[in-house]
């Protein structure tokens, strides 16, 4: 394992061949200044997968990423984290055979693009040993701590860079994790979450505007629609007007927003659905795909104008005003808005679970698709309200399994609205790909795929009393009548 | 999926460990992430990488599987060169091997968990016939043989040919001249006599005798380190191109 050692000040190497002998000798050094550019995502996948990339300055950081990380990443873009200047001096270190077991460099590190006082980092000694030679870099690490002034990396040099940019080495979060009380006032409790959605769509707006990657677009909508639950679910701890309007500039918010994520999701999953038509056919629907491509830069261009728009501001402000002012209001028609928190969304968690089983119990193999898009939707506010209320102030053992459950319902449910909506949608596309080079061939080829996708959505509609069954099953409605008493 | 190469036969000084580790050392050089595995208890090939010869629990620890072999490998001073050592004990693996049902799928087994982590792995063998070589012609894909021209050679080759075929899966057995001396016509006579009647190939390089590779000892290096434009070098590389070449 690598061994890195922070120093005061950087040690010549005959300080460390003095430190190390007779055991270990230094051989001859050389001295580099190379460039280190680290890349993360915006949320920190790598980091947190205890992963580290870096690289040289104008190579595309994709180029050499590990399989590792290539999977920590998925369909995030990666960001330059920082840029550090190293000049290294590095040398062997040998054995009594002159063998090289290791290699030590001593770096002088420095920010490339900071200020003059914030440009330097502390100089590092680091040991490379060469593989089945751990031992000896560990007796090398033990020396150099007790004759060297230098002691074990605190900080990986990747997360001294950020902290010294003053940026967070684990990215920017898009939890909402907020500390709640369960006799909190209702009105104080939506205040805090609210807020910290609020802030979530802010971070993710840039990103989605420069359409950095697909991420920023969900995780806004995502932050988005918990606002709108928090403002649907608990609406009486606000100020009925304001509310109504709030919630009609959100509603918009995410309408503008939808069809560019809906392409999204299809680009996403294009390659997973050509894989289901037969593979001499596979080709022939490149051009759905150009077409795909095209009304996508489409959707987004019209979504920059409304997002970039007076009224989505305006929204954005009119949320953050109601916030500041809801504290300072009166409760005459806020009816809620004195109550405890966790008395009023236990409340809310049974009506909408109570609402849930009555939908889902009317619920055929030969119902409607809208049937269960509504079950959906309500199964989506249930989730919410669980995850921003029920698992801050209840017992997590309790809670994680009931989400869980939900999930196993709402994959059923997410399959049946994916593949129904992406038939309709290919269904829709047929003209524009009927006029594009090969578009009679293609359009053959779409033929299969919808059938294939139809047969998906009549899949996930058989398996839908299963779940469902699990989901309301006795010991369920137990739980949630026991844990949400209010 | 690694390639297991093996140099053999079953004289000794006929340069197996000096074309092991100088074509090792080519293959590592091209970026080809390479492991040779020493198993000749003479330790030479780890003399000459300046590695102790020594394996935790000995040979038989390894063929047993007691041994995590990953554990035991030490990266040389060349970059995607690794080495398995040599241990005095396996002068006895053939004891080792002989106390399994299946004793000649051995050598593959210890083997398997480095298929994905190298492009090639070179088996230094010892001069002999005996359990371990078979063992070895169970595991490599190819044996590369050096020749020495004399007139014990077409023998060498009717025994190699013999104990190649009955392994389970014939290894390609590619031969070529070694500790030549500059006479190419008299050794393309001999070759054009030896493949009368064989199904080995004879390889066109030669590695001709030479100071430099008789320098390793002292450098402890492959030539190609120390004397890269000699006429050894040279010889090397041109039989690592034909090996590649002959391997697809």
């Amino acid at each position: 394992m690598t061994v890195e050692l922070i120093a005061a000040e950087p040690p010549s190497l005959g300080a460390i061949g003095v430190a190390l002998g007779p055991a270990l000798t230094v051989g001859a050094g050389v001295d580099t200044t190379t460039e280190r550019v680290f890349y993360d995502t915006f949320d920190g996948l790598l980091y947190q997968a205890g992963l580290e990339h870096w690289a040289v300055p104008g190579i595309a950081p994709r180029q050499s990423l590990s399989e590792a990380a290539r999977e920590a990443i998925g369909v995030r873009a990666l960001l330059p984290v920082a840029h550090v200047r190293v000049r290294a001096k590095t040398a062997p270190l040998l054995d009594s055979l002159q063998k090289t077991v290791a290699r030590v460099s001593i770096e002088r590190l420095e920010l490339a693009q900071a200020s003059r006082a914030q440009r330097r980092l502390r100089p590092r000694v680091v040991l490379v040993p060469l593989r089945g030679y751990d031992s000896e870099v560990e007796d090398a690490r033990r020396l150099l701590q007790a004759k060297l002034e230098c002691s074990d990396a605190d900080q990986s040099l990747r997360e001294e860079a950020a902290i010294g940019l003053g940026a967070d080495p684990a990215g920017t979060s898009s939890a909402v994790d907020v500390a709640l009380s369960p006799v909190q006032r209702a009105d104080e409790a939506a205040g805090v979450v609210l807020t910290r959605l609020h802030q979530v769509v802010q971070l993710n707006l840039p990103g989605t505007l420069d359409d950095v990657d697909s991420e920023f677009l969900h995780d806004y909508r995502v932050a988005l629609r918990k606002a709108r639950t928090v403002l649907r679910e608990l609406s009486g701890v606000f100020p009925p007007e304001r509310l109504a309007a709030l919630r009609g500039e959100l509603k918009w918010l995410q309408a503008v927003t939808g069809e560019r994520r809906d392409l999204d999701v299809y680009i996403l999953d294009f390659d997973l659905l050509r894989a289901r038509v037969p593979t001499e056919q596979q080709p022939e629907l490149e051009p759905v795909k150009r077409v795909l491509g095209h009304r996508r830069a489409a959707a987004h261009t019209q979504m920059l104008k409304d997002l970039g728009g007076r009224r989505a501001r305006r929204a954005m402000n009119d949320w953050t005003t109601m916030l500041e002012y809801l504290p300072r209001l009166p409760d005459d028609d806020r009816p809620d808005a004195a109550r405890a928190i966790d008395d009023l969304s236990s409340e809310r968690i049974r009506t909408v679970y109570r609402r849930m089983l009555k939908m889902g119990a009317g619920i055929t193999p030969g119902s409607e698709p809208e049937a269960y898009h509504e079950l959906r939707k309500q199964g989506k506010e249930l989730r919410y309200l669980l995850e921003l209320f029920g698992q801050p102030l209840h017992d997590a053992r309790v809670v994680k399994p009931m989400v869980k459950a939900l999930k196993g319902l709402q994959d059923v449910l997410g399959r049946h609205q994916d593949r129904d909506i992406q038939a309709k949608m290919l269904r829709g596309l047929a003209d524009r790909v009927s006029a594009e080079p090969g578009g009679a061939q293609a359009l053959m080829a779409m033929g299969v795929l919808v059938q294939q996708l139809e047969d998906d959505a009549a899949a996930a509609r058989a398996e839908f009393a299963k779940s469902f069954t699990a989901f309301s099953s006795g010991e369920q409605r137990e739980l949630v009548k026991e844990t949400f008493r209010g | 999926m690694s390639k297991v190469l093996a140099t053999y036969n079953i004289k000794g000084g006929v340069g197996k460990t000096s074309a092991a580790v100088n074509l090792a050392y080519l293959a590592a050089q091209a970026g080809q992430r390479t492991l040779l595995w020493d198993l000749d208890p003479q330790a030479a090939s780890t003399f000459l990488f300046r590695v102790q010869p020594k394996v935790q629990g000995g040979g038989r620890g390894l063929v047993r599987l007691r041994t995590v072999v990953a554990e035991q490998i030490k990266g040389t001073d060349h970059e995607h060169l690794d080495l398995l050592p040599a241990d005095f004990s396996y002068r006895h693996l053939d004891l080792a091997l002989d106390s399994f049902n299946r004793p000649t799928s051995r050598l593959g087994r210890v083997l398997e968990p480095l298929q994905d982590e190298y492009d090639y792995i070179f088996l230094d063998c010892p001069p002999s016939i005996s359990l371990v070589s078979e063992s070895v012609f169970d595991a490599a894909d190819a044996l590369l043989v050096p020749i020495i021209p004399n007139a014990l050679s077409a023998r060498t080759f009717e025994q190699l040919e013999q104990l190649a075929a009955g392994g389970k899966q014939a290894p390609q057995v590619l031969a070529f001249w070694s500790m030549t001396k500059g006479r190419r016509r008299r050794h393309r006579r001999a070759m054009a006599a030896l493949a009368e009647g064989h199904r080995l190939t004879m390889l066109e390089a030669a590695i001709p005798t030479s100071e430099d590779v008789e320098e390793m000892g002292e450098e402890r290096n492959p030539v190609a380190v120390f004397a890269p434009r000699g006429e050894a070098a040279k010889a090397y590389e041109a039989l690592w191109a034909e090996v590649q070449d002959r391997l697809g």
